[in-house]
C-alpha cells in the first residue's frame, strides 16, 4: 500500500493553529456585494435592475455559457447598485458586481421543489441542472464551475473529495466536516450518483483526527473510503493528490479528467448537497479568519458578499496598522485596504501585523527551489527566463506545468518572489499568444481584402473589356447589315429602274 | 523537507568559515604570509566591487555583505602560492571581480567561476611566480620581500614528478613527502563534510569531482604505474579537495539540474587528471572548472528532470 | 609554389560548385526578408508610415526606401526589433507619423449611424459589418484600431475606445518586483 506521498513540497506547521475547531454562524450583513466574475472564467449577466426587490436565493445573475456560474443573492433586500467595484486580486482592477441592501428579513425563494432525500429517484441531468443552476464553483479556491467540472469528467472512474486543505493556516474544511460530516457524506453520494465513477476516496491530511474519525464514524457507504494523507504542502494540489492516492500521473497540460478523475473539494460537495436535496443554492461559505494580528483563529460561515471590515468585526484583531492578505499564506495574494467582499472562493483571509520583507538578492543557482518543487520543474532556470521576458526559453523549460504552489519562493535563500515572475511570464505568453493570433488574423484579413480589391478591379475591367467588345461586334453586325440593307436597296433600285426602262422601252 | 534553512549572506559567510581547516593547515605548513595573502585579497576585492558598483550606479552596501566577493578573494588567495609577491593577488582578485564577475552583471550573472578566472589570468600572465611554493615556514611579510624568495622555494609534488619524468625517472624511483599537501587537502575535505552536513552544497559535484578524478587516474595507472602516479596521490595533492568542494560547488557557474552536477563534476575530475598528466600545467583545476563552465547551459538544457506529467 | 596554387585553385573550384548548386537546389521562394519585417510589424494596417499597409511598408524597408521609425502602433519596442532583425542601429520613433497610443477598437454609435457604408470601404481588415441604410457595426476581435474609419464617417458617429485589461487579461508588473 502506498503512503499517499510524494517527492517535493514542503512541510509546514500551522502557524497559526486554533484552540477549537468551531464553526460559528455569523449574523446577517446589512449589505452584501456580489462579483459576476469568478477568479477564471466568464462574467455572469445581472438579470435584475437597480430598485428591484429580491428574497435569498433568487437568481441575479445568468449564464449564456459553461465557462461561468450564475449568482444568487444571498440576502433579501433591495438592489442598489450594479456598478464595477475593486476586486479581491492581485490586479487591483475593478470588476462588474451587484450590490444588495438588506431588508432584514432574510426572506427566502420558495425552495419546496428539491430533490429531497430521495435523489436516487431523481435523473443525474435532473442533479446535474439542479447543480448549475445553483451557482456552484470549486470553492477550494480556483472557483471553476462545478457543472463544468463534472460535465469534463463524465465516465470517471473514481471521484476525489479533496479534504486536505489546501495550506497551512487554513481550516475552513476542518471545520466545514466537523460540523457537517454527514453532509459531506450525502454530497459523495449525489456526486457518486451523477459523475458514474465506481468509488470516492476522501482524502484528509493526517492531523485533522477528529474530521477523519468523524466521517470514519458517519460513513456507511462501501464506495466510500476515508485515507488520511501525509500532512506536506500541495499534497492538496489536484495533480499531486489524483498521483499520491492513485499513482496516476495526469499529463502535462492535462487535466484530471483525462485520467478518469473527478477532484472536488469538500465545501464544494457541502454546496452540491444543499443545492440537491435542500434546494439551496450557493449563497454562503466558510472563511478562515487567522493570521498573527488575530488572537483567536476562527472560522465563520458568511453569507456571500459580505465585506471584509463585517467579517473581520467578528474576530479579536490587534489594534494597528495589518496587511491583509486573502487566501493561504503560499498561494494567496496581499490585498490593499479591506474594501472588498467574501466571493465564493475566499477560504480564507489573514491578518498580519507588518512585518519588514527581507529584499530579494540575486538569484545563486542554489537549487533548494528544485528540491522541492512539487512537479519536478527547475525553477531556477524559469526565473532567469521569465525575469528577462524570453518566454519562448521558459516555455521549453516548462514554464506552464508550474503550479504555482510558492514552494519555491519560499525556500530560496535570496527571498526572490519566484511565482510572481512565473505569474508575470504565464501572463505575458497569454497576451503574446493573443497578439499574435490578432496580428496574423489581421494581416490575413488585409490580404484577402487586397486580392479581393485586386480580383473586383480586374473583374470590372474585364466586364468592361466584354461589354466593349460586345458592343463593337454589334457595331460591326449593324454596319454589315446595314450595308446588306443598302445592298439589297440597291438591288431593289437597280431592278426597278431596269424594269422602269424596260417598260419604258 | 523543511524550513528555509538560511539566506544567501548566511550561505556565503558559512563556506567562508568551512574552510577555516584547511587554511589553518595552509598556515601550519607555509607560514602566516597565507593569511596576509587572504587580507590583501579580501580588501582588494571589496573595494573593486564597490569601485564597480559604483560606476555601474547601483547600491553598493547590500552587494558587499553578502559576501560573495570575499569568498572569491579567499578562494583565489590560498589558492596562489603563499610566497607569491603582494601584487600577484592584488591583480588576480581585480582580474576575478571585475572581469570575472561584475562586468557579467555581478552575482548571479557570471558563466564562469571568478576566482578560477582570476586564477588562469594569473598562472598565464606570471607562470613564475604562480608556481614556486615556499619549502618550509614563511615568516608574515615574506611576500613583500622582493630578493632572495626563490632561494627559499621549491616546487609542489605535482610539479615535481612532472618534472622528473620528463627527465626519464619512473614514479618508483621518486621519493616525495606529501605530508603538507595531505594535510591541507583533508583540512578541506573536513570543511566540505561540514558544508554537505549543513546541506549548503549538494554532494552530486563533490562525489563526481573525485569520483571522475579517481577513475581517470586509476584507468592509467592500471595501464602503466610506471608512468602514472596513483589515485591516491592525486586525491591527496593539489587542489583536489579545495576543488571538490569549495570550487566546482560555487552554485553560479556551475550545472543546476541534479543530473547535470554529476556530470560537471565527473567531468571536472576526469579533465583534472587529463590536464596534470599530459598538459603543460602542474595543476588543471582552474581550466577544467571554466572549461565545465562553458558547458553549464548546454548540460543544463539537456538533463532537465523530468517534469511532472511529461 | 605550383602545389599550392593548384591546390587551391582546385578547392575554390569545387566549393564554388557546391555554393552554385546550393543556390539553385536550396533557392528560396519570396523574399523572407519581408515576411520577417512584416511578422515584427503589428498589421494595425493604418497607413501612418506613408505605405498602404503593413506589407508594403515591409517591402519598402526591405528594398531600402523607408526608414524602419515610421510605424507608430509598433511603437518604440517595434523600431528596435526592426533594427536587431536588420542589424542596423536603431532610430527613435518618428513622430511626423504619429504617436503610439494603447490599443483601441472602433466603436459605432448606433443612434447616428446613417448607414453611408463608407467605413466599410475604408476599413482596411474588413473589420465593419453592415449594408446601405442600415447600421453598421464593428467585429471586436477583428478591429486593429486602425482609425481609418474616423475621417470618413459623414456624421461622426464612430469613437476610437481604449481596451482596459481585466482580470482575465491582467499582466503583472515584473520590472516593479525586480527593482523592490
Amino acid at each position: 500500500m502506498s503512503n499517499f506521498t510524494f517527492k517535493g513540497g514542503l512541510v509546514l506547521e500551522n502557524p497559526f493553529p486554533a484552540k477549537e475547531i468551531d464553526l460559528i454562524r455569523i449574523p446577517l450583513p446589512d449589505r452584501v456585494v456580489l462579483p459576476m466574475q469568478q477568479r477564471i472564467g466568464d462574467q455572469a449577466k445581472p438579470c435584475v435592475s437597480v430598485g428591484d426587490h429580491v428574497l435569498t436565493g433568487q437568481v441575479i445573475a445568468t449564464i449564456d455559457d459553461d465557462r461561468c456560474a450564475p449568482v444568487h443573492a444571498s440576502i433579501s433586500g433591495t438592489v442598489v447598485a450594479i456598478d464595477n467595484q475593486v476586486m479581491a486580486h492581485q490586479s487591483g482592477l475593478e470588476a462588474l458586481c451587484v450590490t444588495i441592501e438588506s431588508d432584514g428579513e432574510d426572506e427566502w425563494m420558495d425552495n419546496s421543489v428539491a430533490c429531497t432525500e430521495n435523489y436516487d429517484f431523481c435523473t443525474p441531468d435532473t442533479i446535474y441542472n439542479k447543480i448549475r443552476l445553483s451557482g456552484i464553483v470549486g470553492m477550494g479556491g480556483a472557483g471553476f464551475p462545478t457543472h463544468t467540472k463534472v460535465q469534463f469528467a463524465e465516465g470517471c472512474h473514481t471521484l476525489i473529495v479533496n479534504a486536505t486543505e489546501c495550506e497551512p493556516g487554513i481550516m475552513c474544511d476542518d471545520a466545514l466536516m466537523q460540523a457537517y460530516p454527514t453532509k459531506v457524506i450525502r454530497g459523495v453520494e449525489v456526486l457518486l450518483h451523477i459523475c458514474g465513477a465506481e468509488k470516492a476516496i476522501i482524502a484528509i491530511e493526517d492531523d485533522k483526527k477528529e474530521s477523519i474519525e468523524l466521517l470514519r464514524k458517519f460513513c456507511k457507504n462501501e464506495r466510500i473510503t476515508i485515507e488520511a494523507i501525509p500532512t506536506k504542502y500541495t499534497s492538496g494540489a489536484e495533480k499531486i493528490l489524483v498521483k499520491s492516492l492513485l499513482g496516476i500521473e495526469i499529463p502535462s497540460g492535462g487535466y484530471a479528467s483525462d485520467v478518469g478523475v473527478l477532484c472536488q473539494n469538500v465545501g464544494t460537495l457541502v454546496a452540491i448537497f444543499d443545492a440537491v436535496v435542500e434546494n439551496r443554492p450557493l449563497i454562503s461559505r466558510v472563511v478562515t479568519i487567522t493570521g498573527s494580528a488575530i488572537k483567536e483563529p476562527k472560522n465563520l460561515q458568511v453569507r456571500l458578499g459580505a465585506s471584509y471590515d463585517y467579517v473581520l468585526s467578528f474576530a479579536d484583531i490587534e489594534q494597528g496598522e495589518n496587511d491583509i492578505r486573502m487566501a493561504g499564506m503560499m498561494m494567496g495574494v496581499d490585498l490593499e485596504g479591506t474594501n472588498y467582499s467574501i466571493s465564493k472562493n475566499t477560504n480564507c483571509i489573514f491578518v498580519n501585523k507588518p512585518i519588514e520583507k527581507p529584499s530579494a538578492q540575486e538569484c545563486i543557482r542554489c537549487g533548494m527551489c528544485n528540491t522541492v518543487c512539487p512537479v519536478e520543474l527547475l525553477p531556477q532556470q524559469l526565473y532567469w527566463y521569465s525575469k528577462s521576458s524570453n518566454i519562448e526559453k521558459a516555455l521549453d523549460y516548462n514554464l506552464l506545468d508550474c503550479i504555482e504552489c510558492g514552494c519555491c519562493s519560499h525556500v530560496c535563500p535570496s527571498n526572490i518572489p519566484l511565482v510572481d515572475y512565473y505569474q508575470f511570464a504565464k501572463a505575458l505568453n497569454k497576451q503574446q499568444t493573443k497578439e499574435k493570433e490578432q496580428t496574423d488574423n489581421a494581416r490575413e484579413r488585409f490580404e484577402f481584402r487586397e486580392f479581393r480589391l485586386e480580383r473586383n478591379k480586374q473583374e470590372r475591367a474585364e466586364m468592361m473589356e466584354a461589354k466593349k467588345k460586345a458592343l463593337k461586334e454589334k457595331m460591326a453586325k449593324d454596319k454589315a447589315q446595314k450595308i446588306a440593307i443598302a445592298a439589297a436597296q440597291e438591288r431593289v433600285n437597280a431592278a426597278k429602274t431596269a424594269k422602269e426602262s424596260e417598260d419604258a422601252r | 523537507m523543511q524550513d528555509k534553512a538560511m539566506d544567501t549572506n548566511q550561505v556565503m559567510r558559512q563556506v567562508i568559515y568551512a574552510l577555516a581547516l584547511g587554511v589553518a593547515a595552509q598556515v601550519y605548513f607555509f607560514g602566516f604570509s597565507v593569511l596576509v595573502q587572504i587580507a590583501l585579497a579580501v580588501i582588494t576585492a571589496l573595494a573593486a566591487e564597490a569601485l564597480v558598483l559604483r560606476m555601474r550606479g547601483m547600491q553598493i552596501a547590500p552587494s558587499l555583505r553578502d559576501g560573495s566577493a570575499v569568498l572569491t578573494a579567499v578562494l583565489l588567495a590560498i589558492a596562489i602560492p603563499s610566497i607569491a609577491p603582494w601584487w600577484i593577488i592584488v591583480l588576480g582578485v581585480l582580474f576575478a571581480i571585475v572581469f570575472g564577475k561584475q562586468l557579467f552583471g555581478g552575482l548571479g550573472n557570471n558563466p564562469f567561476n571568478p576566482a578560477m578566472l582570476g586564477y588562469a589570468f594569473l598562472l598565464i600572465s606570471y607562470p613564475l611566480q604562480m608556481t614556486q611554493w615556499p619549502s618550509e615556514f614563511q615568516g608574515a611579510l615574506a611576500i613583500f620581500e622582493f630578493s632572495g624568495v626563490d632561494a627559499l622555494t621549491g616546487a609542489t609534488n605535482l610539479d615535481y614528478v612532472k618534472t622528473q619524468l620528463m627527465l626519464g625517472e619512473s614514479i618508483g624511483a621518486l621519493t616525495f613527502e606529501s605530508i603538507s599537501q595531505m594535510w591541507i587537502n583533508f583540512g578541506f575535505l573536513l570543511g566540505g563534510i561540514y558544508l554537505l552536513l549543513r546541506r549548503i552544497v549538494f554532494w552530486h559535484i563533490p562525489l563526481s569531482l573525485i569520483a571522475g578524478l579517481a577513475l581517470m587516474s586509476s584507468i592509467l595507472y592500471l595501464i602503466d604505474p610506471a608512468n602514472f602516479s596513483s589515485p591516491v596521490f592525486h586525491l591527496i595533492n593539489g587542489a583536489t579537495m579545495l576543488a571538490a568542494f569549495f570550487i566546482a560547488t560555487d552554485p553560479v557557474s556551475a550545472s543546476t539540474t541534479p543530473l547535470g552536477r554529476l556530470i560537471y563534476g565527473f567531468a571536472i575530475g576526469a579533465i583534472i587528471i587529463v590536464i596534470r598528466v599530459f598538459g603543460g600545467y602542474p595543476d588543471a583545476v582552474a581550466f577544467a572548472v571554466l572549461l565545465m563552465n562553458i558547458t553549464v547551459p548546454l548540460i543544463d538544457y539537456y538533463t532537465q528532470p523530468k517534469v511532472f506529467g511529461k | 609554389m605550383l602545389d599550392a596554387v593548384s591546390i587551391l585553385s582546385i578547392l575554390a573550384l569545387a566549393l564554388g560548385l557546391v555554393l552554385g548548386y546550393a543556390a539553385i537546389r536550396y533557392k528560396v521562394e519570396g523574399n523572407p526578408l519581408v515576411d520577417q519585417i512584416d511578422a515584427i510589424l503589428p498589421q494595425t494596417q493604418c497607413g501612418q508610415c506613408d505605405f498602404p499597409g503593413c506589407r508594403p511598408y515591409a517591402e519598402a524597408i526591405a528594398s531600402g526606401e523607408a526608414e524602419i521609425n515610421q510605424c507608430p502602433p509598433g511603437g518604440q519596442d517595434g523600431v528596435d526589433a526592426l533594427a536587431e532583425l536588420l542589424d542596423v542601429e536603431t532610430l527613435t520613433l518618428n513622430a511626423e507619423h504619429g504617436e503610439t497610443k494603447p490599443k483601441r477598437i472602433a466603436v459605432v454609435d448606433e443612434k447616428v449611424c446613417i448607414g453611408c457604408t463608407l467605413c466599410i470601404q475604408a476599413c482596411p481588415v474588413d473589420a465593419f459589418v453592415g449594408s446601405s441604410k442600415v447600421m453598421t457595426q464593428v467585429i471586436v476581435s477583428e478591429c486593429t484600431g486602425c482609425d481609418l474609419c474616423l475621417p470618413v464617417c459623414p456624421v461622426d458617429c464612430i469613437d476610437m475606445v481604449e481596451v482596459k485589461p481585466t482580470i482575465n487579461t491582467f499582466v503583472p508588473n515584473v520590472l516593479e518586483l525586480a527593482n523592490v
